[in-house]
């Protein structure tokens, strides 16, 4: 079989991002070939990987690493693919396969608060994006019709259309803590990328309580699904081909793109126009890797900001013994949250942060915590049910500010390709260290409010990580202090695009995705504009498109 | 309390009709670590497997074991580990002189620096986690027949497994 | 007919002219609600299944239908003037719903189901008339034509098959009888003509009078014996099993509705009233049981919970997709619904596998249908209740799938090859009506030659012998 080398627009990368682009590209008559660094996964091998699994509480144990296309697990021991060059740990979780980091998330699909893109403007912190909300509406819209998002509206971001589906229905665990908690606090449904009915030809929701690591039945939506419908679409797609080099002719326009198979064959792909959408860590690094003598410190990076001003989302929490039997487990994982933190004036001073209440089940935790403690006998039932029908938590997301120290750089050790490796810079700064602190007065009343006994806090300073990696690739004006326009094309490369979580220049306080998915569509649009919306483009042909 | 359906997992564990699914032998328990279980006195098959089960379920607290699962458990258990059943008969025969009660056991051991320390957690964790070994030699032998899960079947199904059709985890738990 | 026609003018006229202050509202009245009564009747019929294409407008036609002898196409039958029904007297729309002859005298090909409709009443006939006539949206845009392979593009053919093969007598009630009962029998052998699916069908496509109801092939779905056969059919459901079964599309223990069916009882059966879904169950439940040796017990009957945990849990999966074994592979792809031990969800809504006529048919084709195409509702938008494995799974995987569940939870006679998935997935055996009509004709026209060519040489004795003398 030939290999396709050249295509009209070649994206690297075949994650969300970058396979919703490309098959925008390819239904809008585009010739689109995404080179995928990782192999195709099957679901249902994931799903009996997952239950045969030693370590239940590590979302990838079901995922192990290629060896030409590592990812970073740490578990049963880093395999130290995300060099770690602190002050803080970052240990960041992702996927390199088909459809990636989206096969194990919990599909939260939020989309900003119009003053999230103007922090520096109305706080005097972090910067202002290259454009408002209502620029972006649209194309959140868009975005919630092709993935199928359910949500309920009193989340604090405007609209101009419903969603495309009602909320998912409420466990039981939660209608409880939003009937206690009322009025002091509004719990409600999350804003998600999960069927609350039949969807784009997936069944809704049967409650498996897995989404992370898996959904077995694919009732929320995955990058894998984008992958399907860009390749049905026409695009061509390439799994297990690394790209370790993005070629440049003289006058700095993308030319080619060069990778590796397993085999560790040179394959030279060129194209027109390339898309970028390796994820917030493979992309920079592969920018950087991609120095020339032209460009000395790597592409699209004039300004000396790629792989800087990284951010994520971290966490700290509460877990505690409800005084009433809620037996989490029953339902999807992440069904509902507090949205009334996110924005205030306060924002000049600390971080604003959402509050999560999780759904996961508690009793592999528990049953953890009893062994640990010698439990045994009868007692071990007992507890076993005590605990997991009343044991909760409610966890902060925190927004940390684009700090230019924070960064992804090449490391000196090299994987088993010969690649460089990640190396992760990051710090948790006092902005948000203080959000902590404050948030732990919400927690407080929270248990209160539900009868808590048994508080355990997280240990003051120690953060869980959320895997939202953004800001590496921050979008701006100016070319001095931004990698690319806003419309994802890179300043110093006028065919090269980025389409990923990394081009946000701040992370607020929502999981990334939808919004990046929202960007990488305004960005296609820019770079290929639509035909005049015919009924094909209806929001019921784009779901059935999907199908 | 809810009715649990017929033919789900804890029927398979506790069918009292089966007596291919009861355990424990009068040989091996004394008055003592009989009364730590509802007994059922059976000759087994093996001393080691049937020493191996009384102490199982003194640990866990439940007087029926399956059988098979015991089997692949101990099997696990014992690989690279030539004292295993020398342990397990040490310890049950421990339990018995002292009369020592299940809740204060690993802090007795753990007291007296016994090199029987580990082994209650590992059983423990062989039968309600289902996992045998830590780090990279850890080896999973049950998942949905863990008694973690068995425990609490009658509310929840092991993650990955569908609660039930859509909306159906509204409803208050029984 | 037309004794009747006039009759039914006469009552029109006689409504106009009675009560004439009131008029007006009480023919808007009457004409609402035979209106209503014609719609209910036209879904009791299922008119939409075959005259409305997906996606496109209601009764519009379109739709090809597969047969074993070439695609026909079902018409428009909206009241549209230049492409429907729009110019059809309401005799022209009795002969084409329950004689099978079109408006310019053509024979219909029984596809559409006409020798069931025969049995549909008049005052049902009259009703449905004004439906299409006026609570139908026009759609003027013609079919395709039907272009069947010679010989079977002579429709006047047809005359000969319905003098063979159809009695058109209408429903008569048997005075012996339940209302209830009666009120089943002209349902089920009229309106929603059940044995048009589930009856077998002779070498010329006739069902076969004598099995009603015993089972029949569509393409590669079975749709089962529905007598009242305690082992083959439904003779140990309860009424209230198949009244949940005709509205719901299951029955808790026993059966769930899968391709046709499913899409029956979506557009039509889950819509009856509750009198009706329950006159039918009494009329199934006395149809004379027709019985398949091959079932030695209910065939909902067979199975029971059962898992191979033991011997799954911690064992990596093979490499080649086509080794793994069937609990592997209902572990991965199927046990997540249907649960460890194949029970089912609490509640039932996600069915169990055993006690299930899905596994425990002596033939398994429907089972190997649902793994491939799992089950889509579709009158409000896609509904899918259980989604297909045709793209995951291969016909090996199927196979071995299969097999294993008939034989835990089914009857473990049954089993499923690599080739069988194949067929079915491809949409069935492929038939021999055409070849074999062909073969058949080119016979007879060579035996009708051979005859005259004897009746020639004896004529040529004849004057030889007698001529010269």
């Amino acid at each position: 079989m030939s290999l396709q080398s050249s295509a009209d627009v070649v994206v690297i990368g075949s994650g969300i991002c970058g396979s919703l682009a490309a098959w925008r590209f390819a239904t809008q008559g585009a010739s689109v070939l995404i080179l995928e660094a990782g192999p195709r996964l099957d679901r249902g091998r994931i799903v009996a990987a997952f239950r045969n699994s030693t370590r239940r509480g590590d979302w990838m144990s079901p995922y192990p690493p290629s060896p030409w296309a590592p990812h970073p697990i740490y578990k049963p021991k880093d395999n130290g693919y995300l060099v770690q060059a602190g002050p803080y740990p970052y240990p960041a979780e992702y996927i390199r396969a088909v459809g990636g980091t989206t096969w194990h998330w919990a599909a939260q699909a939020w989309r900003l608060l119009p003053n999230d893109l103007r922090i520096k403007s109305l706080y005097g912190v972090g910067v202002d994006w290259p454009m408002t909300y209502e620029e972006l509406d649209p194309w959140y819209q868009e975005a919630e019709e092709i993935i199928g998002v359910a949500g309920a509206p009193n989340t604090g971001s405007p609209r101009s259309k419903p969603f495309p589906m009602e909320p998912v229905a409420e466990p039981w665990s939660m209608r409880r803590f939003r009937e206690r908690l009322a009025p002091s606090y509004a719990v409600v449904a999350n804003t998600v990328a999960r069927n609350s009915r039949s969807y784009g030809g997936r069944p809704a929701c049967v409650g498996n309580n897995s989404c992370q690591p898996i959904c077995p039945v694919n009732a929320q939506y995955t990058g894998d699904n984008a992958a399907d419908a860009a390749e049905a679409a026409g695009a061509k797609l390439v799994p297990n081909a690394v790209v370790y080099r993005i070629e440049h002719d003289a006058q700095g326009r993308i030319a080619a793109v060069h990778y590796y198979d397993p085999d560790k064959t040179s394959h030279r792909v060129t194209g027109k126009t390339f898309i970028l959408a390796a994820n917030g860590i493979e992309s920079p690094k592969l920018l950087l890797l991609s120095a020339s003598s032209k460009y000395p410190n790597g592409l699209a990076n004039s300004s000396g900001m790629v792989g800087r001003h990284l951010m994520d989302h971290p966490s700290s929490s509460l877990t505690f013994y409800a005084d009433e039997e809620l037996w989490l487990g029953r339902g999807p994982q992440s069904p509902s949250s507090i949205n009334t933190l996110r924005d205030g004036a306060f924002r000049s001073e600390h971080a604003p942060y959402r509050l999560d209440f999780t759904n996961i089940s508690q009793v592999y935790s528990v049953t953890q915590y009893l062994i640990k403690e010698g439990v045994y006998g009868p007692e071990f039932e007992k507890q076993l049910r005590w605990r997991a029908a009343r044991q909760v938590n409610v966890k902060n997301v925190l927004e940390v500010l684009p700090d230019p120290d924070n960064r992804i750089t090449l490391s000196s050790e090299k994987d088993a390709m010969g690649i460089p490796k990640p190396e992760a810079h990051y710090s948790i700064g006092d902005y948000t260290r203080r959000a902590a602190d404050v948030s732990k007065a919400d927690f407080a009343r929270i248990a209160e409010l539900m009868g808590g006994t048994g508080l355990r806090y997280s240990a003051d300073g120690q953060f869980a990580n959320n895997q939202h990696i953004t800001g590496t690739m921050g979008m701006g004006s100016d070319p001095a202090t931004s990698v690319t326009d806003g419309y994802g094309r890179t300043h110093d490369h006028e065919n090269l695009f980025i389409c990923s979580t990394g081009v946000m220049p701040t992370a607020a306080t929502m999981n990334s995705t939808l919004t990046a998915i929202a960007l990488a569509l305004r960005t296609v649009n820019h770079i290929q504009p639509a035909p005049a919306p015919t009924s094909s483009t209806t929001s019921a042909a784009r779901e059935e498109s999907h199908a | 309390m809810a009715t649990n359906p017929p033919n789900d997992l804890t029927t398979r564990l506790y069918d009292p009709a089966d007596p291919t699914r009861r355990r424990l032998l009068a040989g091996l328990l004394t008055a003592y670590t009989a009364s730590l279980i509802p007994a059922l006195a059976e000759p087994a098959p093996h001393a080691d497997r049937g020493a191996f089960t009384a102490l199982s379920a003194i640990l866990v607290g439940r007087q029926a074991l399956d059988s098979v699962q015991a089997t692949h458990l101990y099997d696990a258990l014992a690989v690279n580990n030539p004292y295993f059943a020398a342990d397990v008969q040490a310890l049950l025969g421990l339990i018995d002189r002292r009369h020592i009660d299940p809740m204060q056991l690993q802090s007795v051991l753990d007291a007296e620096h016994s090199p029987l320390a580990p082994l209650p957690r590992n059983i423990v964790g062989a039968w309600c986690l289902g996992i045998v070994g830590s780090g990279e030699a850890a080896r999973c032998i049950a998942f949905e027949t863990a008694l973690n899960a068995v425990m609490v079947a009658d509310v929840l199904k092991p993650p990955t497994y569908a609660y039930g059709v859509y909306g159906s985890w509204a409803s208050k738990p029984v | 007919m037309n004794t009747q026609r006039i009759c039914q003018l006469g009552a029109l006229v006689t409504a106009l002219a009675c009560g004439h202050a009131a008029a007006a509202t009480t023919t808007d009245n009457s004409n609402a609600t035979l209106i209503q009564h014609g719609h209910y009747a036209a879904i009791a019929g299922d008119c939409v299944a075959c005259h409305t294409a997906p996606g496109g407008k209601p009764f519009a036609g379109g739709l090809p239908l597969p047969t074993p002898i070439g695609n026909i196409i079902a018409t428009n039958i909206t009241p549209s003037k230049t492409a429907g029904i729009g110019n059809y007297t309401e005799q022209q729309f009795s002969d084409a719903l329950r004689r099978g002859i079109r408006a310019d005298g053509a024979h219909l090909y029984p596809a559409m189901p006409y020798p069931s409709y025969a049995q549909i009443s008049d005052a049902d006939v009259q009703a449905m008339y004004a439906y299409f006539m006026h609570a139908v949206t026009p759609v003027d845009v013609a079919t395709a034509p039907t272009r069947l392979p010679f010989p079977f593009n002579i429709r006047q053919s047809m005359a000969v098959w319905n003098l063979l093969f159809v009695d058109n007598k209408p429903f008569t009630p048997d005075p012996g009888k339940s209302p209830e009962w009666n009120r089943g029998a002209y349902l089920v052998r009229g309106l929603t003509h059940c044995s048009d699916c589930h009856s077998p069908r002779n070498l010329l496509m006739a069902k076969q009078s004598s099995r009603d109801l015993a089972g029949g092939e569509l393409d590669a779905w079975l749709a089962p014996n529905i007598t009242s056969d305690v082992n083959s059919g439904i003779g140990g459901w309860s009424s209230q099993d198949i009244v949940d079964d005709l509205r719901s599309g299951h029955a808790t223990g026993k059966a769930q509705a899968a391709g046709g069916m499913a899409e029956a009882i979506d557009n039509s059966l889950q819509h009856l009233t509750s009198a009706d879904l329950l006159a039918i169950a009494t009329y199934l439940k006395a149809v004379p049981a027709q019985h398949d040796p091959a079932d030695t017990q209910p065939v909902y009957s067979w199975g029971a919970a059962f898992d191979e945990l033991d011997s799954l849990r911690g064992v990596p999966l093979p490499k080649d997709a086509n080794q793994m074994s069937g609990a592997q592979i209902y572990d991965a792809y199927c046990s997540t619904c249907h649960q460890a031990r194949g029970q089912g969800s609490f509640d039932g809504g996600l069915p169990s596998l055993f006690h299930n006529t899905a596994t425990g048919r002596s033939q398994p084709g429907n089972l190997v249908m649902v793994i491939l195409h799992g089950i889509q509702w579709q009158s409000h938008g896609t509904d899918v209740r259980m989604p297909g494995f045709a793209h995951e799974l291969s016909d090996q995987q199927i196979a071995t799938l299969g097999s294993w569940l008939t034989r835990h939870y089914g009857n473990p006679s049954a089993s499923v090859s690599a080739d069988q998935v194949k067929t079915l997935r491809a949409g069935g055996a492929p038939s021999h009506l055409l070849l074999i009509t062909r073969l058949a004709m080119v016979v007879v026209v060579l035996v009708i030659i051979a005859i005259i060519g004897m009746l020639i040489r004896r004529k040529r004795r004849k004057a030889r012998s007698t001529g010269h003398s």
